[in-house]
């Protein structure tokens, strides 16, 4: 799929060797908006991990180059399932997003604080850099989160489930910011939500996840109560 | 400070002991933040018990095939037994854990268990080395040769090396493995990296300190400057500066009364652990109050 920034090609996902999802066949094209979405358990974070290398595929091809070297990807796990074990402040956290980018033996420096600082605060988390991370709240760790994914100044940002567990003005204020990030940098975003009406005006399409296929299509159309009615109505009666 | 000055005069009788006791205060728990940090304190405790069992695995191969030839300090041999069964129990964990679905520390007790009751039922078959075994349990340590401890001195000064250069990556490794996956980084080759180095500096001290006093500095001081630090960046070098400095008044203390220098040491270390702790608790009534 020329000029993807990733594509699977007749993928199939899942755990133990066993599938979860077979013969998904899918790009992701620099400045897209793209919110995937389908019920709990239908693999949506799979397929978010299979795209950023952290689950590998059971069969089929998943291609991640951008002009002849790797993607970037600046990744932003589902916060309530990050468990990190190092005390770390907010701050480090983010530089841990610069980390992809230096060579064997070259540590993290003057250059990457000042990014990371600069990521936090397009994040509207400055505030937060010198506490530890896991004392902070929902919301606050997920501007972390995202504030880490930034810093690695990252080809397609990936967000699982980003609005799960916060409060609604957070939730508003990361949706306008992946937005923002959107449309005045062209930053290209996939992100895992369930959170269909807050999204409705950030993202330009949507998947659904929806009897085991990809259904791709401009977000007013896949959004629209009639379409959301139908999957969902389907999906509770499979 | 008579004690003190007698501590540090080079002619110090000694002073191996203390140089060996302070290089492994330094250094151990600078490998100790990454057991600590990835929550594998059990394989803190596993794994000198299985270095220790390699000793006497050495020794009792030695006995075996060369009767009446084994003295107490063949240290390469002895070496030799510790780093190859150290490996070889984190070759068997990793591959355990691949194929088997026990939780971590269910794998690393039966190996502390197995490991504790084998290094017995070697050293219960040979005299010389049931000296020498018992020695390193109870962790005295009066003579270091000064072979041996240019050995550890060197043996360590490479782990600080390692542990300086690959920094960024085993930080990374040990604290998100998803994002360094994302970031297309090769974990288990990074996790290798670490185990050889914990295995390295586990298996060379030892030897020289036992496995308590090992267990001891591994884990103690990372506990505490965790406590009095914020954030990754200085954990390290806190850590490193309470087991030296407790590792340099144990000796002294040690000495002083007499008593054996590895429990002095790690009952120290745990002293100023509870210490920490209790001043916190009062600080954080104090300020609730």
């Amino acid at each position: 799929m020329n000029g993807a920034l990733v594509s699977f090609e007749d993928v199939a996902l899942g755990y133990d060797g066993t599938p979860v999802l077979e013969g998904l066949t899918l790009a992701v094209r620099p400045g897209d908006c793209l919110a995937l979405l389908g019920p709990n358990g239908c693999g949506k974070s799979t397929i978010l991990k299979a795209m950023a290398g952290i689950v590998p595929p059971i069969s089929g091809t998943i291609s991640r180059t951008r002009d002849g070297r790797p993607v970037r990807f600046g990744y932003v796990p589902q916060q309530e399932t990050l468990d990190l074990a190092f005390p770390m402040t907010a701050a480090e956290v983010v530089e841990m997003g610069t980390c992809g980018g230096l060579p064997l033996g070259r540590h993290v420096g003057h250059a990457e604080r000042a990014r990371a600082l600069t990521c936090l605060e397009q994040a509207g988390a400055a505030d937060l850099r010198g506490r530890l991370f896991h004392a902070l709240s929902g919301g606050q760790k997920q501007r972390v989160l995202v504030a880490r994914a930034l810093a690695a100044e990252p080809d397609l940002l990936l967000l699982d489930e980003p609005l799960s567990g916060i409060d609604t003005p957070t939730a508003g204020a990361i949706l306008a910011l992946l937005g923002r990030l959107n449309r005045e940098q062209g930053l290209t975003i996939l992100l895992v939500t369930h959170h269909l009406g807050g999204v409705r005006d950030v993202i330009r399409e949507a998947i659904w996840v929806h009897g085991g296929k990809l259904l791709r299509g401009p977000a007013s159309t896949m959004l629209a109560p009639e379409q959301v009615r139908t999957i969902i109505e389907e999906d509770f009666l499979s | 400070m008579k004690l003190l000055l007698e501590i540090l005069s080079p002619d110090f009788l000694l002073r191996n002991a203390l140089y060996g006791g302070l290089i492994i205060g330094f250094v151990a728990p600078l490998v100790g933040v990454y057991l600590v940090g990835r929550r594998m304190v059990f394989l803190g405790v596993a794994l000198p018990q299985v270095s220790t069992a390699g000793v006497a695995g050495a020794f009792f191969w030695h006995a075996l095939f060369h009767q009446g030839e084994l003295h107490e300090g063949d240290f390469w041999l002895a070496l030799t037994g510790s780093t190859l069964f150290t490996l070889a129990a984190i070759v068997g964990l990793a591959v355990w854990e691949s194929h088997s679905r026990a939780r971590v520390e269910e794998r690393t007790g039966v190996l502390y268990a197995f490991a504790a009751a084998l290094s017995l039922l070697l050293v219960a078959s040979d005299r010389i080395a049931e000296i020498g075994i018992l020695g390193l349990l109870k962790g005295e340590i009066i003579a270091i040769p000064t072979d041996e401890l240019l050995v550890l001195a060197g043996g360590y000064a490479a782990i600080v090396a390692a542990l300086w250069f690959f920094k960024k990556d085993l930080l990374l490794v040990s604290a998100d493995r998803d994002l360094a996956l994302s970031f297309g980084k090769n974990v288990l080759a990074w996790d290798l990296v670490l185990y050889l180095i914990i295995g390295t500096t586990i298996s060379l001290g030892v030897l020289l300190v036992g496995p308590l006093v090992m267990f001891g500095f591994l884990i103690v001081p990372p506990l505490i400057a965790g406590r009095v630090t914020r954030g990754i960046r200085h954990l390290p070098l806190a850590a490193s500066t309470f087991g030296g400095l407790t590792a340099f008044v144990g000796f002294a203390v040690s000495y002083k009364l007499d008593w054996p220098m590895g429990p002095t040491d790690v009952a120290l270390v745990c002293v100023v652990l509870a210490l920490v702790v209790s001043a916190q608790t009062v600080l954080g009534w104090l300020r609730r109050a």
